[in-house]
């Protein structure tokens, strides 16, 4: 028991990773996830297609290969370009950090971008031709009218993609981030008490879907400003 | 009546919108076959006519919610440049910051309200005269609560519109339009979906614009409206403009067999 309690703040410490991981990979799957819905509900063509193979690799493929496809074959990839492109030639060790950002992102991206076209279809389409009658240019419109309308709409399948994400985080320890997940690992073995320290870790997983629920709760309170109550 | 006004105003004042043989199809279908139209400034022009004639898809033509075909539009005078746009989809505006300026002239007051429900009545009002107009914000407040007053809405003007009645609502969506400072005021079918005890509150605020000589078109069903309050009354029929006049000419003496008809069909 003492030994758990000596090594609480180095597990602490990787759940501020495991929190890290989880904020900055949501925020590029927000950004990719409007991206894309925008694209899919778009009149060209071109875009539909881009955004419907995307939706459709990632939601087709494991979240774990894909990680492992990115992150090492982002890898190759880097280095490739670096020595063909560039003519750099030592090793470029990709960041762990980014490269699970980056990918996890890109994988909840897909999702959201689902959420956010069911909830923009959602918004009537009255309210949008009201701002451009009075003279909103498209970005006003998106901002100020679409946004907040489909925010109602979207919020319960934000939150259900956020909590997977934040789950999906553990994955990252596998690349090798030192995110709360490696570093129960690492201290399971070394005391040879795996039950201990990946309890820690679902209790600590706990706490922060918990918290999260609840601010789901007010958000959805917040955007729901307006709306009649039967 | 614009001929008692014609003495003192300005020979060269341009027409406050002009709409000249607009056309637009829906695939095969020809809803508007060359439509045309000019309002001088204090003119409430009453577009009637049966569903699917045509005038709700004139209106929206004239602000390019719909895209025509062809056509010209002009507004206090401004020619709004128009091209044939690259999807196929009929004429769009060639500078889009010159159709947003001319929008903002041409405040419209939908069927179905469209009032933005994320926000207050207040809000409402106040949106696009600070965001479109960069009104600065307390004057564009203080402008609001004046006209809402003036609707007599200012006691709901923290409400959502979805705590309002039907006819509310549509006043609040006319204070709206008026918080614009237009130079026309479109209105499309805005008493068509109220229910008939609320239909009064809206008329009676529209009868009151028209008194202080605001200029516009209100397509409508208002038998009782078009006669009394416009000054001139058109009725459209298959795309095209069947009968068009002073509201007691056309409706004492309609030259058009189709419009009796249509007369006859709605004044039971």
């Amino acid at each position: 028991m003492d030994e758990l309690f000596e090594r609480l703040p180095f597990i602490l410490d990787g759940a501020v990773i495991t929190v890290a991981v989880s904020l900055v990979s949501a925020v590029v799957a927000l950004v990719l996830g409007l991206l894309t819905a925008t694209a899919k509900l778009s009149r060209s063509r071109l875009a539909r297609a881009v955004a419907t193979v995307y939706t459709t690799v990632i939601r087709g493929v494991p979240d774990l290969v894909l990680m492992l496809l990115i992150f090492f074959g982002g890898q190759l990839l880097v280095n490739h370009i670096a020595y063909e492109w560039f003519g750099y030639e030592d090793y470029i060790d990709v960041n762990a950090f980014i490269a699970g950002t980056l990918t996890i992102g890109f994988i909840f991206g897909a999702y959201m971008g689902e959420t956010f076209r069911g909830a923009i279809l959602s918004v009537p389409v009255g309210l949008l031709e009201a701002g451009y009658a009075y003279g909103m240019s498209k970005r006003q419109v998106f901002f100020r009218i679409l946004i907040p309308q489909m925010m109602r709409h979207a919020l319960p399948g934000i939150g259900n993609n956020w909590l997977v994400l934040m789950k999906t985080t553990a994955l990252v320890a596998i690349i090798g981030l030192n995110e709360m997940v490696f570093r129960a690992g690492q201290s399971g073995g070394a005391t040879r008490e795996p039950f201990v320290y990946y309890l820690v870790v679902a209790v600590i997983f706990l706490i922060f879907t918990t918290v999260s629920i609840l601010g789901l709760r007010l958000a959805e309170k917040h955007y729901s400003a307006g709306v009649r109550r039967a | 009546m614009a001929l008692a006004q014609t003495g003192s105003m300005p020979a060269a004042s341009p027409a406050a919108l002009v709409a000249e043989d607009i056309h637009k199809s829906f695939g095969d279908l020809e809803v508007l076959k060359g439509v045309s139209l000019t309002a001088k400034e204090g003119d409430v022009i009453a577009m009637l006519g049966s569903s699917g004639s045509g005038k709700s898809t004139f209106l929206r033509c004239v602000n390019m919610l719909e895209h025509p075909n062809s056509g010209h539009i002009a507004v206090g005078g401004e020619t709004l440049r128009l091209v044939p746009g690259k999807q196929g989809e009929g004429l769009v505006a060639e500078d889009k910051e010159q159709l947003r300026r001319i929008r903002s002239r041409l405040a419209m007051v939908f069927q179905s309200f469209n009032l933005w429900s994320h926000m207050t009545v207040l809000e409402n009002v106040v949106e696009a005269p600070i965001q479109v107009l960069k009104r600065p914000k307390a004057e564009a407040i203080a402008y609001g609560e004046e006209i809402l007053q003036r609707v007599g809405l200012y006691e709901r003007k923290d409400y959502y519109p979805a705590h309002l009645s039907g006819g509310q609502q549509q006043r609040v969506a006319i204070a709206r339009a008026l918080a614009m400072d237009p130079s026309v005021m479109l209105f499309d079918e805005p008493t068509s979906a109220l229910d008939p005890e609320l239909v009064g509150e809206v008329l009676r605020v529209m009868r009151s614009l028209a008194e202080e000589g605001r200029t516009m078109i209100v397509v409508t069903h208002e038998m009782g409206f078009a006669k009394e309050v416009s000054t001139e009354t058109i009725f459209l029929h298959e795309g095209r403009i069947e009968e068009a006049g002073p509201p007691l000419e056309v409706f004492n003496n309609p030259r058009s067999e189709r419009f009796r008809q249509f007369l006859e069909g709605t004044l039971k």
